[in-house]
């Protein structure tokens, strides 16, 4: 096929000149007129080369329609209109101007070599890989070692993990008595949410819970910001959600290399609200979503049940709950529901397991100095956790926020490890979760006052320099980077993914737009700004990395040197529990202090006997959560 | 037709540049911008003032969570 290309302007015809070399590199014979020519010549230039398309481009806006308008009167007074096909392009030119003028399509500057090759051929097909992107979901966490390089740090946290296993070894807890009520009774519905939630509660779960679970359960009480979803607000959702999915067409916002991913977090107090914020977060780019409960939900013994939509920050935690939320995601998207800070980190992660997460969240050292929860209770709580996202194969990340605490980022770091290690005993894949933020131990030492670049390149780089896991810094990057200003926040978190990017790592958690908007909940625009702002950053850089100063070196070897040193102090003390107690991860000073949540409700018996879930209870029967599946 | 308004999924964000002669002044106009919209239910997101005027954007809530969503009224 014979094709002429005809710049209508005075000077440019660069875009005209893209797309001939990409033309001739798909076989097709292309004729390329000079600039600054009238349509007439135009239409002459057609016949005379016999051309079977022309392409028209207009690289300026102004008036573009009536331009148009008049290019089609012409060709078509030489009777070229409807002989020879035509298209046109240029800046202010889309496919539906072009096609309400007559024309037989229209490219703008994001066209695509494989959509206009659709264009002339006839065929959308070929234009289906940039138009219909496939996603798969990936194996994630990618393939790491998970080797320790050096001894000295190996053997401390040998040592520190088998102490904490000897420590809990006969010890149990309310939390993980009511996981394992609820492992039997989701063993016994074989997972179904209809027939989980339909089940009466027992006399034994409640006898675990606080007083405000038992009057949920008891007298239909909700806590004061929570309400229950209406069958009719489920079903209409779910139509929402379909009706989504039927126009959903997937967007990758990596380049050549294909990490980091982006996560995004969500937990805005409402399932039905997370549910299209998920959606909104896909369609601009989001490989994966993280569940955010409530902090006062992380503090109650027991969960509630049924659709509950909270007011405030953070989506109360429910078997229903995630039902509805795993019905909102593409089948593409990876889905972390974290556990890890409160009273309820065991059942939890049951929940996510049986409703099939990808991932899960567990850090004790964060949550019991940083997150409310006492050093005692999160120990024997995290590591049934952390059984418990083994036997469901669910990763779990170590979030690493009490950093934002003022706890020194050697400290946060060195509790992470002992997590990590302690998870590769047990059998699980731990993701460490840095932050990559300008927090208050950095600022007060004044480590990012040239860059926020260096820094964080150091952190990262010792982590790498001393065990090969898997790094997904979050949660969200750039934290206290950020201000109200929309491009500005949507700048720097790009940026800091960039820096992950650069750095090698598997993932990246994004903020939104509103990440320092604290007067309101944050929006689905807001997030979708953050992933735009990325892809483009993304685009930007490719592969070229981003390069430190040499200062990072000695920040490098300085951070390794700190970390081991808690390490070994941690590996000293008579156990880690006490460490905890002690400070040795994070003091007063630092901003740590333990919580006081679950303080004395260590059980020292010998672990109960799996108690499934019995016919009889006394308890008195909840009214039925209002559920419907479709 | 449903009214477009019903359909934003939480949010409607106004950005704009406002002639103003301090940042007291803006915080009154926008007020009153949002009042004659009839968007009662805002908040100033972020507010820019120097030189000529203020750089602002400013949010009206449409849906809340927990709220009994317009997007899901039949």
């Amino acid at each position: 096929m014979k094709i002429l290309l005809a710049p209508l302007d005075p000077v440019h015809d660069a875009g005209l000149k893209l797309i001939r070399r990409k033309l001739e590199a798909l076989g097709y014979a292309c004729v390329l007129l000079p600039p600054d020519i009238t349509v007439e010549e135009i239409g002459e230039a057609a016949l005379r080369e016999n051309v079977e398309m022309i392409f028209i481009g207009r690289t300026v806006g102004y008036g573009v329609e009536q331009l148009f308008q008049r290019v089609k009167t012409v060709l078509t007074q030489q009777g070229v209109f409807g002989k020879i096909r035509v298209a046109i392009g240029g800046m202010a030119v889309n496919d539906e101007l072009a096609r309400r003028l007559g024309f037989e399509g229209g490219f703008g500057p994001r066209t695509r070599i494989e959509e206009i090759h659709a264009l002339v051929e006839r065929n959308p097909d070929l234009a289906r890989a940039v138009t219909h992107p496939v996603k798969d979901k990936p194996t994630f966490p990618y393939a790491h070692t998970y080797a320790v390089h050096c001894a000295e740090t190996r053997n401390y946290l040998d040592q520190i993990v088998d102490g904490i296993l000897d420590w809990v070894a006969d010890k149990t807890s309310p939390g993980i008595r009511r996981a394992h009520i609820t492992e039997a009774q989701l063993h016994e519905v074989q997972g179904s949410v209809e027939e989980y939630t339909a089940l009466p509660f027992t006399r034994e779960y409640l006898d675990q819970c606080d007083a405000a679970v038992g009057d949920f359960f008891q007298k239909n009480i909700c806590p004061p910001t929570v309400r229950q979803i209406t069958q009719d607000e489920v079903r209409a959702y779910l139509r929402r959600i379909e009706t989504a999915k039927k126009h959903f067409h997937p967007r990758v916002l990596q380049q050549d290399r294909k990490q980091p991913l982006v996560f995004v977090q969500y937990g805005t107090g409402c399932p039905l609200m997370d549910g299209m914020h998920i959606k909104v977060a896909e369609s601009a780019g989001a490989d994966g979503v993280l569940h955010f409960d409530p902090a006062w939900g992380a503090r109650t013994e027991g969960l509630m049940d049924g659709f509950l939509t909270n007011a405030e920050d953070g989506t109360p935690v429910t078997y229903a709950n995630l039902w509805l939320i795993k019905c909102s995601l593409d089948r593409a998207t990876l889905w972390s529901v974290r556990a890890h800070r409160g009273l309820n980190t065991p059942e939890i992660a049951v929940l996510a397991g049986f409703l099939g997460a990808d991932l899960t969240k567990i850090n004790i050292g964060y949550g019991s100095i940083c997150g409310g929860t006492d050093p005692a209770r999160l120990t024997v709580d995290g590591v049934e956790a952390m059984r418990i996202a083994v036997r469901h194969d669910m990763p779990f990340d170590i979030p690493t926020n009490e950093e934002l605490a003022g706890v020194p980022p050697h400290k946060a770091f060195a509790g992470m490890l002992i997590m990590a290690q302690l998870g590769r005993r047990l059998g699980a894949k731990p993701i460490l979760k840095p932050l990559l933020c300008h927090g208050p131990y950095i600022m007060v030492q004044g480590l990012m006052d040239q860059n926020y670049v260096d820094y964080n390149f150091a952190k990262i780089r010792a982590l790498q320099a001393l065990a090969d896991f898997p790094i997904w810094p979050g949660e969200p990057i750039g934290f206290m980077t950020h201000d109200e200003e929309k491009v500005r926040s949507a700048a720097t978190t790009a940026l800091h993914a960039e820096l992950g990017a650069s750095l090698g790592v598997d993932a990246v958690t994004t903020a939104s737009t509103d990440e320092a908007f604290s007067r309101g909940p944050i929006t689905s625009a807001g997030r979708a700004a953050a992933l735009h702002g990325i892809g483009e950053t993304f685009r930007f850089f490719g592969e070229t990395d981003l390069a430190p100063s040499p200062r990072v070196d000695a920040w490098t070897e300085e951070l390794t040197v700190q970390i081991r040193r808690t390490l070994k102090t941690v590996a000293a003390a008579p156990s880690f529990v006490e460490a905890l107690y002690a400070g040795l991860l994070g003091n007063k000073d630092d901003g740590a202090y333990p919580g006081r949540a679950g303080r004395d409700s260590v059980i020292t018996v010998a672990r109960p006997k799996k108690s499934g879930r019995p016919g009889a209870t006394s308890a008195k029967q909840r009214s039925a959560p209002a559920l419907t599946t479709p | 037709m449903t009214d477009a308004r019903n359909q934003i999924v939480d949010a409607l964000d106004i950005e704009s540049y406002l002639l103003c002669e301090s940042e007291a002044e803006a915080k009154t106009r926008i007020a009153q911008l949002m009042q004659s919209l009839g968007l009662a239910r805002h908040v100033i997101v972020s507010l820019d003032f120097n030189g000529p005027g203020a750089h602002f954007r400013v949010r009206a809530y449409m849906n809340q969570p927990g709220d009994h969503y317009t997007w899901l009224q039949p």
